[in-house]
């Protein structure tokens, strides 16, 4: 358990008849990029809370940096940062002026919190807007110093509650290759998006799929793909036109000698092939996309076949 | 029909906040409630003992020969002014007559004279009417035949200048703006951290909760500080309120301790909102009815029974009624320690109450 930076078990949280958090478990090991996914409501936001000490869980087990959330909640706040949809940021202060109080509150002094500060705000380059009122920058210039505010205290986790929320592409993608840059420094990060591409280009470690309070998929992005995987989805080159009388074979799209088939049983489809002396050319098999299982995960269409995946 | 859309949609916003409709409903009713109760069914009649330092030998062996006992019996002779003010003060005395030496004199002699008369700062209209009765009832006695009364009576404060009606609000007045500025800025102190998610920010640190909640009255108290200082500079420069070196720096001890008593009640009720809206409208709800509760503009002696006894829940009945003593009468410890004590109880007791349930108040 101690090399592990978060252990999550059986963790409820209800408000009311609402049950926001629905008996969870999972655990992230130090180092490791682990993200969170699921609609609006669906309880990311919820957990993210308990695990940050904002919220009191209903029941269960949680343990952040080696200590229980509600035993020993300092220990637990001194190791963690939290950068969450709402930008923590004073509008009246500059951003110099709001990371030094925000790092004071670690206990930091000034000249550190300085040195800090403007290694961050330069790799942002946004150092020459250190003296600017947040309330005069752009929503992408406030969420980087929102990331510096949460990153010159040191911690051990990053909790990212959707800290790409409402930013255009650009800034989108400077976050983005920070947050993958932070994991490489060794950092842990509990990273939750809608923005699924994301989470396939920055190859998280770990990924969990939460609806309606519970999570309904975990493990890395490849297992969850082939956990998933109804039917292979192949790119095939032929020299004819492709036609098939088997409902398990359905060609998807075609087009000078290029088709697009879905193919329950891929060995089956290579035999019916070689027998019709189909001369194949190129040949590609592709992976469903996190998207199309978050998708049919979210509008509940897997539901039947919902089963966590272990690691 | 646009105009309308965009009167609905306020109105639906509104009455989507539970508390804030409750309160919005409540604060009407308290408020008529409380303006309808707090003036007394019976006016007229003001009942109290009647203090008097006379510098005159004769007067009261006068007095006492001839005027009826029933109301000989409610008049306490004082040795010096500072006694009666000391009498007045302590609320033993509802107005005090100050006898000038040549008063028999020129009473006998038919002759004009003037007396003065410190009305009671907790109560002034009592003190008032009782300078006039004071003044009616001495004439009489002094001689039959007169048919002008040639007593007058000349209303002072302590320090000999002239009284008038604003030297009873003045000070409940100060205490009521700064508490109230405390108030106002509790609300954006803390709700307002709540809604933009800042205090998510302070929370998530290695800081205590208590520390937050310290650190949120300090400020608000160093806020109301200066507030007080600019209700001295204007009360001094535009209202005549004078004030010595010992009175001054009680008038800052006791703005400071008012403030700080009603600090702790606003936090627990500013943290227990989650938008700026209801958290102003429930400050409004209490801290309006306590302007008229804690006698600042209307004397709780006057009020029924029950109104009276609800005024004393108020911190700011406390406040008022020792800066009151401190400006009017220039009196110390001895006179107002009892309205430090209570003032200082409410500070302890919400302060704490504030610190430990903050954490729990915040919460989802």
């Amino acid at each position: 358990m101690e090399d592990k930076a978060i252990v999550v078990k059986n963790l409820k949280k209800y408000f009311k008849d609402v049950k926001a958090v629905d008996d969870i478990s999972f655990e992230v090991g130090y180092g490791q990029l682990f993200a969170l996914l699921g609609q609006n409501g669906a309880g990311k936001s919820t957990t993210i809370r308990i695990l940050t000490n904002l919220a009191v869980p209903t029941s269960g087990y949680v343990e952040v940096a080696g200590y229980n959330v509600l035993k020993n909640p300092t220990e637990v706040r001194k190791n963690i940062g939290l950068v969450a949809e709402k930008v923590i940021l004073y509008n009246d202060l500059t951003a110099m002026e709001n990371i030094k109080f925000f790092g004071r509150l670690y206990g930091m002094k000034d000249p550190e919190i300085y040195d800090r500060a403007e290694k961050f705000l330069k790799l942002f380059d946004i150092w020459d807007f250190k003296d600017i009122l947040i309330s005069k920058m752009s929503t992408g210039m406030k969420q980087k110093i929102n990331l510096a505010r949460a990153l010159v205290p040191d911690p051990k986790i990053i909790f990212l509650d959707e800290p790409t929320l409402g930013l255009d592409p650009v800034s989108t993608k400077h976050i983005r290759d920070f947050i993958v840059q932070l994991r490489e420094e060794g950092r842990t990060i509990v990273y939750t998006t809608h923005v699924l591409h994301d989470v396939e280009l920055m190859n998280v470690d770990k990924v969990a799929i939460m609806r309606k309070g519970k999570i309904v998929a975990m493990g890395t992005l490849n297992e969850i793909r082939k956990h998933f995987k109804k039917a292979e989805i192949v790119e095939i080159e032929t020299d004819r036109t492709l036609s098939f009388n088997d409902p398990k074979i359905k060609i998807l799209e075609q087009e000078d000698g290029y088709a697009k088939v879905e193919v329950e049983d891929l060995n089956q489809f290579m035999s019916y092939l070689t027998k019709a002396n189909i001369k194949v050319r190129s040949f590609k098999s592709l992976e469903p996309s996190l998207e199309d299982i978050y998708v049919e995960i979210s509008e509940g269409k897997l539901d039947a076949e919902i089963e966590t995946v272990k690691e | 029909m646009r105009i309308w859309d965009i009167a609905w949609k306020d109105l639906k916003v509104f009455l989507r906040g539970r508390t804030r409709v409750a309160f919005s409903i409540l604060m009407p009713i308290i408020m008529m409630l409380m303006l309808g109760f707090i003036f007394p069914k019976t006016g007229g009649s003001y009942s109290g003992n009647i203090g008097i330092y006379s510098q005159d030998l004769i007067f009261n062996a006068k007095v006492e020969k001839s005027l009826p006992a029933s109301q000989t019996n409610k008049m306490i002779f004082y040795n010096s002014k500072q006694d009666l003010i000391d009498a007045l003060a302590s609320g033993k005395i509802m107005v005090g007559a100050i006898i000038p030496k040549d008063f028999s004199l020129s009473i006998a002699l038919n002759r004009p004279v003037t007396m003065d008369v410190i009305p009671s700062p907790a109560n002034p209209q009592a003190g008032i009417m009782m300078a006039q009765m004071l003044s009616d009832m001495f004439g009489q006695a002094g001689s039959q035949n007169i048919k002008q009364n040639i007593v007058k009576s000349n209303l002072i404060n302590a320090d000999g200048t002239n009284f008038n009606y604003y030297d009873f609000t003045v000070p409940g007045l100060m205490a009521m703006i700064a508490i109230m500025s405390v108030m106002t800025g509790l609300a954006s102190a803390i709700t307002r951290e709540r809604e933009l998610g800042t205090m998510d920010g302070v929370m998530v640190t290695p800081i205590s909760r208590g520390s937050i909640v310290i650190g949120k009255i300090l400020a608000q108290t160093i806020r109301g500080f200066v507030t007080a200082m600019i209700i001295l500079v204007i009360s001094w420069l535009f209202f005549g309120v004078s004030f010595s070196p010992v009175s001054l720096l009680w008038t800052v001890f006791l703005l400071l301790l008012g403030t700080f008593s009603f600090i702790g009640v606003g936090v627990m009720v500013t943290a227990a909102m989650k938008e700026q809206e209801t958290a102003m409208i429930t400050m409004t709800t209490i801290t309006f009815p306590m302007m008229f509760f804690s006698g600042v503009f209307f004397p709780i002696q006057q009020m029924p029974k029950v109104m009276q006894y609800i005024a004393y829940i108020f911190p700011l009945t406390y406040a008022a009624d020792a800066l009151r003593n401190v400006i009017t009468l220039n009196v110390g410890w001895n006179f107002i320690w009892f309205d430090v004590a209570v003032l200082a109880g409410f500070a302890v007791v919400t302060s704490l109450a504030a610190t430990f349930t903050f954490q729990k108040l915040i919460q989802d």
